[in-house]
């Protein structure tokens, strides 16, 4: 099977299975998205030279995407309808205008991917990053159409009465977008210490929890709350954009302070300290709910006194409420109006990019680089490991600590079960999805990873359901087997199997990731593996010239 | 820059003023001897090897000389200062460049960034500069890149291979890149862990005469370990023979190869005799 049949088929039966379970619109968004795979996909395989190959390729792949996203629509009108028993929606123009615009948004996507693949390596970065960027920015207008800007004020929407233009595609997927870019943060933070610096941390939601706490205890009036008014620096009038740099530096000496044991470490060592990390931390703050404090050695009460504990972190039931971000005349930050929150989180996704690139492009970024190569070829040129890898958690937890407060003051509370385990995991899986070390694949391989975990999988769960409930169990006459196959079939508990399943498949088929850094590329798919051998206490090759009888080695001079 | 031009004319010095130093270096690890109280110099400007048979402790002695190992006992003078127990960073820092038995590039990254990790004692950080970029930095970078482009060139690589990534280089090309990120790193001292293992005849000649070229050009003090006695006799002005971690021998190429311990040492006891014996053999063929 050629490349572009075989990376038009891959994504296709993909975009076909979620716009199956979907409907409506989303095959518009899932075709832009597809496209933009299939593009990435087949000129990662093909290196393309000329520019009339890539295009042509890229549109046969287009094309065969396209026409599967299509049958996909067509599977949920005749198929996943009636079967889950909703209402018929009817087989009208619209249909076919919308089939007919998911094909020529597949095609016309994977051709430009396609095409920025002839171009010279920057400029390419260029125009996928401003692809990216318009994406990201119209999203919202995309998803709701107009009335998102009028949320907190629908009388004065003019284009009521226009369906597409007021609704977009209908989705109401923009609460979940906050929650999915802010996990892009966190992925793009972890990024740095996983992929640039290769120091394997399996507890970054450490860092997450640390940003979040941080926020919820100096920019909520509940620790003021449980203190009384003894602390009057709490009562400071505080602003979000004071806190989440404040976040960030707490953020940052953590990594310091966690990332220090550490440094000895490598490899698997390193994961398991780390997971254990990742453990501690919630669970302190899920404990940390009555404190006394006294001077040692003394009687002298400073935190918690009269018999009166202090609930410093509230325990299972969290830190609640937290402030909102305040910037009066441009945006009012509203629960249910999600634009400002959105628009917040894309200008720290940006200012994150900005920085990393930044690091990533200086001395520092190249020491870390040299410390995933070879950690003692790298000192040996002089570069302090042990700094550089405490550089590497510090910057990493940093950006935790924005999206944590950005989290925190998103949901407006924050408890320790946000944090668990299962966290560092997705963060991790969608790094290593994504492509480990590559800015672009990490955002969107981190934002197909939590699409799929947070809207994918719901509307599977429930789909399957429908169809379960309607057509399958009332067929079933053995009331176990009824009980049994009713309960069962719930995706959302096979969640971290997919999970699994997901890094498995990745590893098996493109270690690499979705789009690689070019440096891990010729790391996973070159033939000759580097030259790198563990030093050893002795020296020990053999066959050395000396050794062998047949040529004189000291008479050689004489010669 | 100024470094390089400025010692270029210095005269190797035959006698006299002593760039490292070792004084009764002992390295155990648990109850093997390594490395067993060595004591050894190196004159400024010299090139000097170190010559012994497989596992005669010649790298553990280099990797207590570079940092990554701490000698039990003993102490290592460098250029007036003490650099026993130092951290490989340091070490690097006072002014020791090293290359590797095995070639330990960062194989995944260009020539040209291979180069530039060389030079990062010499470049300034600081992550409010890195972050802001003023244009100092960006001007510091673009000198630095400039520089990494002129040791490039100098070890034979050449720019047009400067975006190529290490790995890809055929194997000579990755030993001369390996001196080049040595040299970034403005030593004093050149460590050469075995340059020339692997290479032709033709290619060993062509390296041979290039650590000449450098040691004259640059002003440096050089020491190699060197398995190929036609490298080690050639361009060396001392030599010293280890075995089983002691020094046996050491003196000019001439002085150690009549050496009676040394010829053992390689061949084994009696070895003297069978080699006389073989040479008569092929008198006698001729």
């Amino acid at each position: 099977m050629s490349n572009p049949i075989k990376a038009g088929l891959a994504i296709g039966i993909a975009g076909g299975i979620v716009i199956a379970f979907f409907g409506g619109l989303s095959g518009i968004l899932v075709a832009l998205i597809g496209g933009a795979a299939v593009g990435l996909i087949l000129s990662s395989w093909e290196h393309f030279e000329k520019r009339d190959v890539a295009v042509r390729q890229s549109a046969t792949a287009g094309a065969v995407a396209g026409i599967l996203m299509v049958a996909g629509q067509f599977i949920y009108q005749f198929v996943i309808v009636p079967l889950s028993g909703k209402t018929a929606v009817s087989v009208d123009a619209v249909t076919f205008i919308v089939a007919l615009l998911t094909f020529a948004l597949a095609v016309a996507l994977a051709v430009f991917i396609g095409y920025t693949s002839t171009l010279e390596q920057g400029r390419r970065r260029v125009a996928l990053f401003g692809l990216l960027a318009l994406f990201l920015v119209l999203y919202p207008f995309l998803d709701g159409g107009m009335s998102v800007l009028y949320k907190t004020n629908p009388s004065a929407n003019p284009f009521v009465d226009q369906p597409f233009i007021n609704q977009g595609l209908n989705l109401n997927w923009l609460g979940t977008m906050i929650t999915i870019l802010t996990f892009a943060v966190l992925a793009l933070g972890l990024n740095i210490v996983v992929g640039y610096a290769g120091l394997l941390d399996l507890g970054y939601a450490a860092f997450f929890a640390i940003g979040a706490y941080t926020t919820g205890l100096i920019y909520s009036p509940y620790i003021s709350s449980q203190v009384g008014a003894d602390w009057p620096w709490l009562r400071f009038v505080w602003t979000f954009w004071l806190v989440i740099w404040i976040a960030a530096a707490v953020a940052a000496v953590f990594g310091l302070i966690l990332g220090s044991p550490t440094i000895p470490l490598r490899g698997d060592y390193l994961a398991i300290v780390t997971l254990g990390f990742g453990e501690i931390v919630p669970i302190v703050f899920r404990n940390l709910t009555a404190i006394t404090l006294t001077l040692p050695f003394t009687n002298i009460c400073i935190v918690g006194c009269g018999g009166k504990p202090l609930n410093f972190t509230g325990g299972e039931s969290g830190v609640n409420p937290i402030g909102r971000p305040w910037l009066p005349g441009v945006a009012y930050f509203q629960t249910g109006d999600y634009l400002p929150w959105y628009f917040l989180i894309l200008a720290i996704i940006a200012l994150t990019v900005f920085l990393i690139n930044r690091l990533y492009q200086s001395r520092l970024g190249r020491a870390w680089t040299a410390l995933r190569e070879d950690e003692l070829a790298a000192a040996a040129m002089g570069i302090n490991t042990t700094n550089t890898k405490l550089m590497a958690f510090a910057m990493g937890a940093t950006f935790s600590g924005f999206a944590g407060a950005f989290y925190g003051s998103y949901i407006g509370a924050i408890f320790p079960s946000v944090f668990d385990f299962t966290v560092s995991v997705i963060i991790l899986v969608m790094v290593i999805f994504g492509g480990l070390g590559n800015m672009v694949g990490v955002i969107i391989g981190g934002m197909i990873i939590m699409m799929a975990d947070r809207l994918l999988l719901p509307q599977i769960a429930g789909t399957l359901k429908a169809i379960v409930n309607t057509t399958i169990v009332p067929n079933i006459q053995n009331p176990a087997t009824k009980e049994f196959v009713s309960t069962t079939v719930d995706p959302l508990q096979w969640r971290q199997l997919l999970f699994g399943l997901t890094l498995v498949v990745m590893m098996l088929v493109r270690p690499e990731g979705l789009i690689p850094s070019a440096r891990r590329r010729a790391e996973l798919r070159s033939e000759a593996p580097a030259g790198t051998e563990p030093l050893s206490i002795q020296e020990a090759d053999a066959g050395s010239p000396l050794m062998s009888v047949d040529s004189d080695p000291l008479d050689a001079p004489s010669q | 820059m100024s470094a390089q031009t400025s010692v270029a004319t210095a005269a190797p010095s035959r006698n006299g003023d002593v760039l490292l130093e070792a004084q009764g270096v002992t390295k155990r690890f648990g109850g093997l001897v390594a490395v067993n109280a060595v004591t050894f110099t190196v004159p400024r400007g010299a090139i000097v090897s170190v010559i012994g048979p497989n596992g005669a402790g010649k790298t553990t002695f280099f990797n207590m000389i570079t940092g990554i190992y701490e000698p039990t006992e003993g102490d290592i003078i460098f250029n007036g200062a003490s650099i026993a127990g130092l951290k490989p960073n340091q070490v690097t820092a006072s002014g020791i460049g090293r290359t590797f038995q095995n070639i330990r590039l960062f194989a995944n990254m260009t020539a040209l960034e291979n180069v530039l990790v060389g030079m990062h004692t010499r470049l300034r950080g600081g992550l409010v500069r890195t972050i802001f970029k003023p244009p100092s930095l960006r001007r510091e970078e673009e000198e630095a890149r400039e520089k990494a482009m002129v040791l490039l060139d100098y070890v034979g690589l050449g720019r047009k291979v400067a975006g190529e990534t290490s790995r890809n280089l055929p194997y000579g090309l990755q030993r001369r890149l390996e001196i080049a990120r040595a040299l970034a790193t403005e030593p004093k001292l050149l460590l050469l862990d075995e340059p020339t293992a692997g290479m032709n005849p033709q290619e060993t000649a062509d390296l041979t005469a290039f650590i000449r070229k450098m040691r004259s050009e640059r002003g440096l003090t050089i020491l190699l370990i060197e398995h190929d006695m036609k490298v080690v006799m050639g361009i060396s002005e001392r030599v010293s023979v280890l075995d089983h971690g002691t020094k046996i021998a050491e003196g000019t190429p001439a002085e150690v190869q009549g050496n009676q311990s040394v010829i053992e040492a390689y061949l084994g006891k009696g070895g003297a005799e069978a080699d006389l014996e073989r040479m008569k053999q092929e008198m006698r063929r001729k």
